[in-house]
């Protein structure tokens, strides 16, 4: 059998895989999702402390604003009262951690706090004079230890000539939304990688019978026929496990009808060249008894059956290799021995064959009966075309062994170095015209298959040396060392 | 008396033309159609050589040539369509000692007889010493094989392979030389002959043929015969 390497497929990029590409998608996504996610749960946490926040800070400042409006009030009219009324008013002040309260009375600060009244934006100053109400506003602050968010609520107190501010520090609300915000980004990052391991697992899960598949279809591709999937217990899977074993079941039986076919054919076409064959043989013993002209006959009808058998046992070789019938038999041999034996039994045994030293002893794996048609097709198709072969040669290199084989005659032109491959192809003749000559142009077409079937590869090329003629250069990888109990199991 | 060549084929015209060439080539011809009468004639007139067609109407070529190799261990030519097929191998498992592909030429065919009629001659004749090998006592002069003192029955082609093999006990012999020295055949002998008759030979000698004792397989280079 033979079958292209799925290897030749073209590499792609990594990330072009349906693999790589899912995995990606589902990191993208949930990173875009869990962002979303996060983002909303900010905004939602944020505004919840703030509001929480604001709230205790306005219970504190209206309490604290009529501890204030107390003590003024019921404040004796004495400069000692007045000096002592901000200590007594501190003690009684309600401060939580982060507020501090600011008063003014009579248009001086009292030593309350040490945030100055100058600091505080003058758009709340404004506010406060217009407006008989607490005021609020947040506003930042450049201090010495840099920038700081303050929400200060203020009032004025006209009848007692007191304003009285709070200035409520967010340092602790912006630690907290601070950290919220970094737990909320790695959570993001945490759940896209989870997303990314899902949808990897996902794909691999959703890619596996499309694996088995390939491996099938790769032990169908090799020969092995018998291969079948197991039905999914996935309904979707089921089907297209269904679909492919029937595939498998049509192609076996196209293959089988094939090779029927053939086997059937090529007993039709050996039974009446037996007969012929046998007969000629005895016209040939009796030569002698026969007149001159049934002589002649009998040399014409000699030469051309073993043209037709040539013939039909070419076809019959080409049909068995569409049919995808053929089974190499593999055998370890070495070329030298092999070369000079393929020559001597040719039709031009003078040919020279050339190797280095090194390559003396070198053996390859191969179907002996296929490779020496190749070479004496070579040689053949070289003394039709090509003056003859001069000489064949062959080294190694790396896993492969290059064999070639030289001629004196007018060399390709470049246009017909594929063709001359191709089938009922003949030197100088276009392919359909008919030409003297005795050949049936399958020689060189059965070579291109046979080499092919060794996984090798024949090509065309003008002489290295200069010289005119054309050099045919067949390569075959050595192959691998056979053992003799593989080999019976033919 | 001439040699004696029973030829098995179907076709008409076929029968005649092998037979007139066999003739000519100075062979005595035994005709039969199908497998049924060949065992009749042979039963009668036992033949030198049979030629066996594979593809018989009726009992097929390889249960004609089961049913011969039961009684005689006459050579037997199998004559198939193609070499590489199943065929030849099943062909040689059913004890056919050699193989043709359709169309062959009847001086081919006279070649591989004579071949076979010499080595069964020489096998006969060979002047070779009783050779001892563990269990099993080779004698090339009288064609006998003794194993613990009961005699084998080996075809005459195992018998010739076991010799040859004997020859030179411990020495790896490469199929291409067991092809030539056994058969007859130059370079380009098909190995599974020899694959075959090594094997048919084990289930003969070897106590266990799975993992042979006398005839080893020298892997990629050959067989030998274990002294």
């Amino acid at each position: 059998m033979y079958t292209r390497k799925a290897s030749s497929l073209r590499r792609h990029k990594w990330w072009q895989g349906l693999l790589a590409r899912v995995t990606i998608a589902y990191a993208v996504g949930s990173l875009v999702l869990a962002t979303m996610v996060a983002s909303f749960t900010f905004a939602v946490a944020q505004n919840r402390l703030f509001d929480d926040l604001k709230q205790s800070s306005i219970d504190q400042f209206n309490s604290n604003a009529a501890e204030v409006r107390k003590t003024y009030e019921d404040l004796p009219d004495t400069e000692n009262a007045e000096a002592s009324a901000p200590q007594s008013l501190n003690q009684k002040l309600n401060r939580s951690d982060a507020s501090t309260p600011i008063l003014v009375r009579r248009g001086e600060q009292t030593g309350l706090s040490n945030i100055p009244e100058k600091d505080l934006p003058d758009s709340l100053r404004l506010a406060i004079e217009e407006q008989k109400r607490p005021i609020e506003i947040v506003a930042t602050a450049e201090t010495e230890q840099g920038s700081e968010k303050r929400y200060i609520i203020g009032m004025e107190m006209p009848d007692l000539d007191v304003t009285y501010y709070e200035v409520f520090l967010l340092a602790d609300l912006e630690k907290t939304l601070s950290n919220l915000r970094n737990i909320l980004i790695g959570a993001a990052f945490v759940s896209s990688f989870a997303g990314a391991a899902l949808g990897y697992y996902a794909a691999r899960r959703a890619l596996a019978p499309v694996s088995r598949i390939s491996n099938a279809a790769k032990e169908i591709a090799a020969g092995n026929f018998q291969t079948r999937l197991d039905l999914e217990t996935d309904p979707d899977l089921a089907v297209l496990s269904l679909s492919f074993n029937e595939m498998v079941d049509a192609l076996k039986d196209k293959i089988e009808r094939d090779e029927r076919f053939t086997s059937d054919v090529s007993h039709e076409l050996r039974s009446p060249l037996m007969t012929l064959t046998a007969s000629i043989e005895v016209l040939e013993r009796r030569r002698n008894d026969l007149p001159d002209v049934a002589q002649q006959a009998v040399t014409l009808l000699s030469q051309d059956l073993l043209r037709f058998q040539k013939l039909v046992e070419d076809l019959l070789e080409i049909s068995r290799m569409d049919a995808g019938a053929v089974q190499l038999q593999l055998s370890q041999f070495g070329l030298s021995e092999f070369l000079t034996i393929v020559i001597r039994n040719s039709a031009t045994p003078e040919i020279e064959l050339r190797h280095s030293t090194r390559d003396r002893d070198l053996t390859i794996s191969a179907d002996k009966r296929r490779l020496s048609q190749v070479i004496s097709n070579l040689i053949t198709n070289a003394a039709k075309y090509g003056g003859g072969a001069k000489a064949i040669s062959y080294r190694k290199l790396g896993d492969a062994v290059q064999i070639t084989v030289e001629d004196e005659g007018e060399g390709i032109p470049v246009k017909d170095r594929q063709r001359i491959f191709e089938r009922f192809s003949r030197g100088g003749i276009e392919a359909g015209k008919r030409a003297s000559g005795t050949g049936v142009g399958l020689g060189l077409s059965l070579v291109a298959e046979h080499v092919r079937l060794h996984g090798g590869k024949v090509w065309v090329s003008d002489r290295i040396d200069g010289k005119s003629g054309a050099r045919f250069v067949v390569e075959l990888p050595v192959g691998d060392q056979i053992d003799n109990d593989e080999e019976m199991a033919i | 008396m001439g040699i004696k060549i029973l030829t098995i084929e179907d076709d008409e015209r076929i029968r005649q033309a092998v037979t007139l060439a066999l003739k000519e080539e100075g062979w005595e011809v035994l005709e039969a159609s199908t497998g049924e009468t060949a065992l009749e004639i042979f039963q009668e007139t036992p033949a030198d050589v049979v030629l066996i067609d594979i593809m018989l109407p009726g009992i097929d070529g390889f249960e004609v040539c089961r049913s011969i190799r039961r009684a005689s261990d006459v050579p037997i030519i199998m004559v198939t369509a193609r070499a590489d097929t199943h065929d030849v191998v099943a062909g040689l498992e059913a004890g056919a000692d050699d193989y043709l592909t359709k169309p062959f030429a009847p001086k081919e065919l006279s070649a591989r007889i004579r071949a076979m009629l010499r080595r069964s001659r020489s096998a006969d004749t060979g002047n070779m010493e009783r050779i001892q090998v563990g269990e099993l006592e080779i004698s090339a002069d009288e064609g006998l094989v003794l194993k613990n003192n009961e005699e084998l029955h080996l075809t005459k082609t195992e018998f010739k392979l076991l010799v040859e093999l004997a020859s030179q006990p411990g020495k790896v012999f490469s199929r291409e030389v067991l092809l030539e020295r056994v058969w007859g055949y130059d370079y380009f002998g098909d190995g599974r002959l020899v694959d075959v008759h090594v094997r048919r030979l084990r289930t003969k000698v070897e106590n266990d043929p799975a993992s042979p004792r006398y005839v080893v397989t020298s892997r990629g280079l050959g067989y030998k015969l274990q002294p």
